[in-house]
């Protein structure tokens, strides 16, 4: 049976006159990794501003494993976010940027500098925690951003499209550690992006959105095999296509040359 | 936070907002209203048909035009020998350049008068026979004033060009000078009118180079310093003051209207500089030349402070340092510190604020602040100090410290709160945003996140109050009494009893306290800020 952890239910979100999230509802499971996939504009960082909390909603609900958070402050989700550039705190090392959160709360105090390295440790920067965030590679600061978040133990960590400023062999290589780090914690991610072969290589659901709507959420398999629409089959499919097409044809042409 | 905190949360940043902004038309645009409500129909028609004025008027525009166009040849041709060539020392140089902002305008007429008046030194040296005194005189000293100005503006524009479309137009075959018509002009287009306006306003609103060195060649400042603190005529004053506004309220304007959206964090390909040896020797003539006009310009005042009694006993002394201070030297120095420390450390706490709220919580109001925390920009220091007079006459604060302070921080205000809008802007805009998640309030973060990371800006930013402070005679001429008067005016004092010796004591110790200041954020800035990023995969 599906253990649902998060459900959202008829969200709306006007800015003026403009519509941002037009009735979007959709549910994601516990462990589950879902992409939100869709063009800038889309609504797409909208949706994740309003889960997290940064944002509220006009209409609708949010329920997280049975309760309603639709109005609950954004540290008390249990949720954490990873952002784009991922706002790493610049004049602090990468242990205390990971303790940070540890040490402000009285409750989480005690112990936090062992937990902050223990978490280090356990996502592979343990050589790094005297390094500031700017001596680091692109990567290596994900990695920050993601244990600085990791360390509170969230339910689920949303992603608002942390790659999109790094170059294609780091994009590769992290997204094998996104999917390690995804197994060995078990959370649960919603990863923003508008890039559609990163939600097909990361994701076990993809949520593709198009002005402000939802146009279908499924798996990687089914949105291939049963496109909803005309649009998801031109944004999705059609792009996947273009490129196969492309790495084909240069395969081709080097499979011609060393015949 | 919910929706209804969440709003709750926005009127009240807004309000603080709002705050700030009254804070401002209060010290700037209000003080403004008074001075200009102040005259009337019949002054007015009195000042502006008198001969005096119409003379003022003529000889500053002759002046400013004059001035600026060489100030301006002059910095552009600095900056190219700096950025263009393969010249060695570029920090040395620039540094140097900048020698004559870190003392009053009125030093730099007294300098020129050491080295080139009827007994200067070089005067006498050369056996030099043409006179300093009237149009080129000014005209010198305000070069000397203002050119670094200039040179600064241009030298970093030039820094900072990017190198990839002149490599692309050598590929597509350009000439040189097609490269210059096609890339460098329209690129140096806007911020050379920048640097125009800027240059053209310091001088035209400056008084102390043209009261050293104008005798009877009078130039509007001047004419507003003789009626305000001679004639005590205010409304006369007021008059000139309206009209001093326009090249500074044009300045802004364009300043304002003009401004560059390009991406502030594009980090561009550095310039191709070929071998030439023709060029290289131009260049390290013309900076070598231009050094040792500014260090000659600052022995000057070395020279005449340790010399007994100039030009009849040239021996060593230190005897015009101990009479300096006798006539009140001490006082008026604590008085100038006093002065700056407390600018500085008021414009610096209302900048990091107004700053915050500018660049960190955007919002409708964010613009309006924007606007009003530039203002004084578009107000020249003597109009300043002439509104304050005009407003503040009546309270408890007139004729205190206090007054000073406030007037200086509203006069310098604009510069400083520009680095630290500029600096918060880089910062990652999510930061709040991460507090939020991780349950740790704004002003939590402010604390200890934005703060710190601003550490290196507001240094700076503390320096530049300071410095501006010390040597200021604008605005604090108008409002300061005996028991309040900061050292920076006591050259021209001096300079009145005869004492030139003391009053070149005054200009060297404000050169090497600015310069301590100068040297001491340079070494924090090195030391403690330098960022090395390490880019290991």
């Amino acid at each position: 049976m599906e253990d649902k952890i998060l459900t959202v239910e008829h969200v709306c979100k006007y800015f003026d006159s403009q519509t941002a999230l037009d009735d979007v509802s959709f549910d994601i499971n516990r462990g589950e990794f879902l992409s939100i996939l869709g063009p800038s504009g889309c609504g797409k960082t909208t949706m994740l501003r309003i889960l997290i909390g940064l944002l509220a909603s006009d209409s609708g609900k949010i329920i997280k494993d049975g309760e309603d958070i639709t109005n609950a402050p954004a540290s008390k989700r249990g949720m954490g976010i990873v952002f784009q550039n991922y706002a790493l705190f610049e004049n602090m090392s990468v242990l205390e940027n990971v303790r940070y959160a540890l040490k402000i709360n009285k409750e989480t105090r005690a112990g936090s500098a062992e937990k902050a390295k223990d978490m280090l440790q356990r996502v592979g920067l343990g050589e790094y925690i005297k390094k500031k965030p700017y001596e680091l590679s692109g990567g290596q600061q994900q990695r920050v951003a993601i244990a600085r978040t990791l360390v509170l133990n969230p339910d689920i960590i949303l992603f608002d499209e942390p790659m999109s400023a790094l170059d294609v062999a780091t994009r590769l290589s992290l997204r094998k550690e996104l999917k390690k780090i995804q197994r060995e914690f078990g959370t649960t991610m919603i990863y923003i992006t508008h890039d559609q072969e990163e939600a097909f290589a990361l994701s076990d659901r993809i949520m593709v959105m198009e002005e402000s709507r939802l146009s279908q959420i499924d798996t990687p398999e089914n949105i291939i095999k049963n496109p909803a629409n005309d649009y998801v089959k031109s944004f999705v499919i059609d792009n996947l296509r273009q490129k196969i097409d492309s790495l084909a044809k240069y395969a081709s042409v080097d499979g011609g040359a060393e015949a | 936070m919910t929706a209804l905190a969440k709003k709750r949360s926005s009127v009240r940043l807004d309000l603080v907002k709002l705050l700030l902004a009254i804070i401002f038309i209060l010290l700037c645009l209000l003080p403004l209203a008074r001075m200009l409500f102040f005259i009337d129909k019949e002054t007015l028609t009195k000042v502006v048909s008198s001969e005096s004025f119409g003379k003022s008027v003529l000889n500053t525009l002759l002046v400013g035009v004059t001035a600026t166009a060489i100030s301006v040849t002059l910095a552009l041709l600095l900056s190219f020998s700096l950025q263009r060539t393969k010249v060695r020392g570029k920090s040395a140089f620039s540094m140097i350049f900048c020698l004559p902002m870190l003392i009053p305008s009125i030093s730099i007429g007294w300098g020129m008068v050491i080295l080139f008046g009827t007994n200067g030194v070089l005067t006498r040296l050369f056996s030099l026979e043409n006179s300093i005194y009237g149009f080129w005189g000014i005209v010198i000293g305000s070069v000397i004033y203002a050119f670094p100005v200039a040179f600064l503006m241009l030298n970093d524009v030039l820094k900072y060009e990017d190198g990839l479309p002149y490599e692309a137009a050598e590929v597509l075959g350009f000439s040189k000078w097609r490269r210059t018509c096609a890339i460098t002009i329209p690129y140096l287009k806007r911020p050379l009118i920048s640097a125009i306006f800027a240059t053209f306003t310091m001088i035209v609103t400056d008084y102390g180079v043209p009261l050293v060195l104008g005798g009877k060649f009078k130039t509007m400042p001047v004419l507003l310093y003789e009626n305000v603190t001679g004639s005590l005529d205010f409304a006369a004053g007021s008059v000139i003051g309206v009209f001093l506004l326009v090249p500074a309220v044009v300045a802004f304007l364009f300043d304002l209207f003009s401004k560059s959206k390009g991406n502030t964090s594009f980090v561009p390909k550095p310039m191709p500089i070929n071998k030439d040896k023709i060029r290289d020797a131009a260049a390290y003539l013309l900076c070598g030349a231009v050094a040792l006009a500014s260090l000659i310009f600052a022995a000057s005042f070395l020279f005449l402070a340790i010399v007994k009694k100039y030009p009849r006993d040239l021996s060593v002394t230190f005897d015009n340092f101990v009479r300096t201070f006798e006539l009140g030297g001490s006082e008026y120095l604590v008085n100038s510190l006093i002065i700056a420390l407390c600018t500085s450390v008021l414009g610096v706490v209302v900048a990091f604020i107004t700053a915050y709220f500018t660049a960190r919580v955007s919002s409708k109001t964010s613009r309006f602040l924007h606007l009003m925390s530039i203002t004084s920009l578009a107000i020249p220091g003597m109009v300043l100090g002439l509104s304050y007079s005009l407003t503040f006459n009546k309270t408890p604060i007139y004729g205190t410290i206090a007054i000073l302070i406030l007037v200086n921080t509203m006069h310098f205000f604009a510069s400083p709160y520009l680095m630290a809008y500029n600096s918060m802007s880089k910062m990652n805009e999510n930061l709040e945003n991460v507090g939020e998640t991780i349950g740790v309030s704004r002003w939590r973060i402010i604390k200890d996140v934005i703060l710190p990371q601003s550490r290196s800006t507001l240094i700076e930013a503390f320096a530049y109050f300071f410095v501006n402070c010390m040597m200021t005679i604008s605005a604090v001429s108008i409002l300061t009494n005996t028991s309040t008067k900061p050292i920076s005016l006591m050259i021209n004092q001096f300079e009145a009893h005869m004492a030139i010796e003391c009053a070149a004591v005054v200009s060297l110790l404000i050169l090497v306290i600015n310069l301590l200041m100068k040297g001491t954020v340079l070494f924090c800035q090195k030391r403690f800020f330098d960022r090395k990023p390490n880019n290991t995969p």
